[in-house]
């Protein structure tokens, strides 16, 4: 679907993209993610053919760049819209530059404007819209024109919980229609709930890459989450014990693994609800990773 | 190139831009001030001979009479022809007191030895006044005349004061077809014509401006750019607003036909004017090369301003270049192949407006046509190529105007 290969951009003296390699397999929902500047609206403005890489290769949809831009769809984090233009005519007009045809465009729009709760606003005009309005209908704009693959950066800021619940709702769709998404988002629980696989980038340099569950197991080898009655204050290699939600997170000493703790818990008879190895939120994964980056050295880029 | 998508662009751009206002108001002004111009002729028709000499008073210099103070005896007792303008006075206390009453334009005190020194002092109320005694043809007149007066036949007076008096003007054209025309069609019309054209193309490449800049601060450029190519985004405004541009030259031309009731009246205008068809063509050529020049260097700039309004002012430099020939309008009225106008005529930024200015008037050598086309046609790529690299790049930095280390580099790079 997308594979991209040692991939560098250069501005000045800045390096947004860093040698970066990944790859997106079809039908699946991609996470991008990274801290401000890390260089994820570059590298994607290079997957769209916006920006030309200094070096690297990148295969989209099988071919180059330029010819794969009308199957794909693209939701920028800066947002933007026609302010004066009608709702249809803008989604028509958009669908045309991406080479659908009137017809089939103006179906399309009027489909997904109802399937967003716009079907009514289809003559407004754009700057007659409520914020949450045209945030969904930039949404809209992003896939009337049927992409194969798209690209979905900040899709959730700004939105109300109902309209978070409306986008995670297409999102899913999307995906059950067979459709490729590359995610970028800074809200960490949406991304845990929606994607497969991630990549981290920082400062332009990949960080993390793999399946998300993949990832998870990676960062928590040393910790297990255990609710019992009453926690033996003896268990050997516990190194530290942190009561959380009514049950107990057990770091665990190097060399220790899962079972030894599980075997020492029914060996003393405890009377054991749950044990399981602690899952690590991917926030602090997330935080955990990019700090340890930043601490090796000094201050990140600004956004390009 | 993808010909279909610059086609959606143009149209897109032609479409939204029809209906703005300010395309409206400016293209129903010029018919509205020539509806109004038409009323008036017709309310003041029955009152003529009133309006003609309300009109001859505001263009009237001085129709008082020169008061004369002969010490030299050749113009005691004035011709009777011109007892009317000039007034003799015994001495220049009183002729200066009438002056000062401003019973008279200008008093001429004629020394003694006035055959042999041409000795005249002109008295006047304001400074600028002597300089219009000196050059009158009415002075003149009135002296040859009296100086000629009893001693030569008087048809020869008569024609030695003025020789140029039944003056007809034929100017050869390239055809070797004589052509009359009076001051007015033969320099103010075409003065007009081409200062039309000229706004025409700072209208629409204003437009142009204005859509590049407006979908820069909005943020949509992002994703139109993440389905055309810049250069595709840049030929279609390029051609939609130049249609635009178009369209008010077309609703201007057409209501003028309206209003001078058809075709044939149109045709007799031009044929008055007696311009010559090649100049019409050399207009059009002009004119398209000026828009595509124009045009592509305007949005280039456009896409580098953060705001509209930026934008611009950066825009501003070209529209002044662009007006310099008018500027020099003065000396290229009186020989429109003055060599400065030539040098203008090379200069892409100028050319198209010093060529417009400067064919109605006169033969322009070939060489300065063939010259300036091709300096146009040879700028044009080179525009389109810096016109496009700037808006590749400028479209996308957002929050601040680039400074000019950077266009170096993006020039460059």
């Amino acid at each position: 679907m997308l594979q991209v290969q040692n991939l560098t951009k250069r501005f000045g003296d800045l390096v947004a993209v860093d040698d970066l390699s990944f790859e997106v397999e079809p039908g699946e929902v991609f996470g991008l993610l990274g801290p401000n500047g890390a260089g994820k609206t570059t590298t994607i403005r290079m997957i769209l053919d916006i920006l030309p890489p200094d070096s690297g290769h990148i295969t989209v949809l099988g071919g180059p760049p330029a010819a794969a831009q009308p199957r794909i769809g693209y939701l920028p984090e800066e947002r933007g819209l026609y302010r004066n233009a009608r709702v249809l005519d803008m989604l028509v007009y958009l669908a045309e530059l991406k080479g659908a045809h009137r017809a089939r465009a103006r179906e399309r729009a009027m489909e997904w404007l109802e399937r967003m709760g716009l079907e009514d606003r289809a003559n407004s005009r754009v700057k007659d819209l409520s914020r949450g309005m045209q945030q969904r209908l930039q949404v809209i704009a992003s896939i009337v024109h049927d992409p194969d693959l798209i690209f979905l950066d900040e899709p959730f800021q700004g939105l109300d919980p109902v309209n978070v619940e409306r986008v995670k709702g297409v999102i899913a769709d999307l995906r059950r229609e067979g459709k490729t998404i590359v995610l970028s988002s800074h809200q960490m629980n949406l991304v845990e709930a929606l994607c497969d696989r991630i990549l981290l980038v920082n400062r332009g340099r990949s960080v993390l890459y793999g399946s998300l569950a993949e990832i998870k197991r990676q960062f928590a080898p040393h910790t297990i989450r255990v609710r019992v009655s009453e926690l033996p204050p003896d268990l050997p290699g516990v190194v530290a014990v942190e009561p959380r939600d009514g049950a107990y997170d057990l770091s665990l000493a190097e060399g220790t693994g899962p079972r030894d703790v599980l075997r020492a818990l029914l060996d003393r008879g405890v009377d054991l609800q749950a044990f399981e190895i602690a899952p690590v939120p991917l926030e602090e994964i997330f935080i955990r990773v990019v700090t340890a980056a930043q601490d090796s050295s000094g201050a990140t880029g600004g956004t390009l | 190139m993808n010909w279909r998508k610059v086609w959606t662009i143009a149209r897109h751009e032609y479409l939204t831009n029809v209906r703005r206002t300010g395309f409206i108001v400016m293209t129903a002004l010029i018919p509205a001030l020539g509806l109004i111009a038409l009323l008036l002729i017709a309310l003041l028709m029955p009152r003529g001979e009133e309006v003609a000499d309300w009109l001859e008073r505001q263009f009237d210099v001085g129709r008082k009479p020169i008061g004369v103070v002969d010490r030299s005896g050749y113009f005691t007792s004035i011709l009777p022809e011109y007892r009317e303008t000039f007034v003799l006075y015994e001495s220049q206390e009183t002729a200066e007191a009438a002056l000062r009453a401003e019973e008279l334009q200008a008093v001429l005190v004629i020394g003694e030895d006035y055959l042999n020194s041409g000795e005249v002092v002109a008295l006047t109320r304001e400074s600028f006044g002597e300089a219009a005694i000196a050059d009158s043809a009415r002075v003149r007149r009135f002296l040859i005349a009296h100086l000629l007066a009893d001693k030569v036949d008087p048809a020869l007076a008569h024609r030695a004061a003025d020789p140029l008096e039944n003056l007809q003007s034929r100017v050869l054209s390239g055809t070797g077809q004589a052509r009359s025309g009076g001051m007015v069609f033969t320099f103010l019309i075409p003065y007009f014509l081409a200062l039309f054209l000229i706004m025409t193309i700072f209208a629409s490449s204003g437009y142009l401006l204005q859509s590049v800049a407006e979908e820069k601060e909005n943020r949509i450029v992002e994703i139109i750019l993440s389905s055309v190519r810049p250069t595709e985004l840049l030929a279609g405004k390029v051609l939609g607003l130049g249609a635009l541009g178009l369209t008010q030259v077309l609703i201007w031309l057409g209501s003028a036909w309206g209003f001078t009731g058809g075709a044939a009246a149109l045709l007799a205008l031009v044929g008055s004017v007696g311009i010559p068809a090649q100049v019409f063509v050399l207009g059009v050529v002009y004119y398209l090369l000026g828009y595509l020049l124009y045009a592509v260097l305007m949005a280039g700039v456009g896409a580098l301003g953060t705001t509209m309004r930026e934008s611009q002012q950066l825009a501003g430099i070209f529209s002044f270049i662009a007006v310099i020939p008018y500027m020099l309008a003065s000396f290229v009225m009186i020989n429109p192949n003055v060599p400065v106008a030539r040098v203008f005529s090379f200069f892409p930024l100028t050319a198209p407006t010093m060529m417009m200015l400067r064919i109605p008037l006169g033969e322009v050598p070939w060489v300065d046509v063939a010259g300036s086309i091709g300096v146009l046609l040879l700028s044009i790529p080179a525009a389109l190529w810096f016109g496009a690299k700037l808006f590749r790049v400028g479209l996308l930095i957002y929050g601040k105007r680039p400074t000019m280390r950077e266009i170096w580099h993006i020039l460059r790079g």
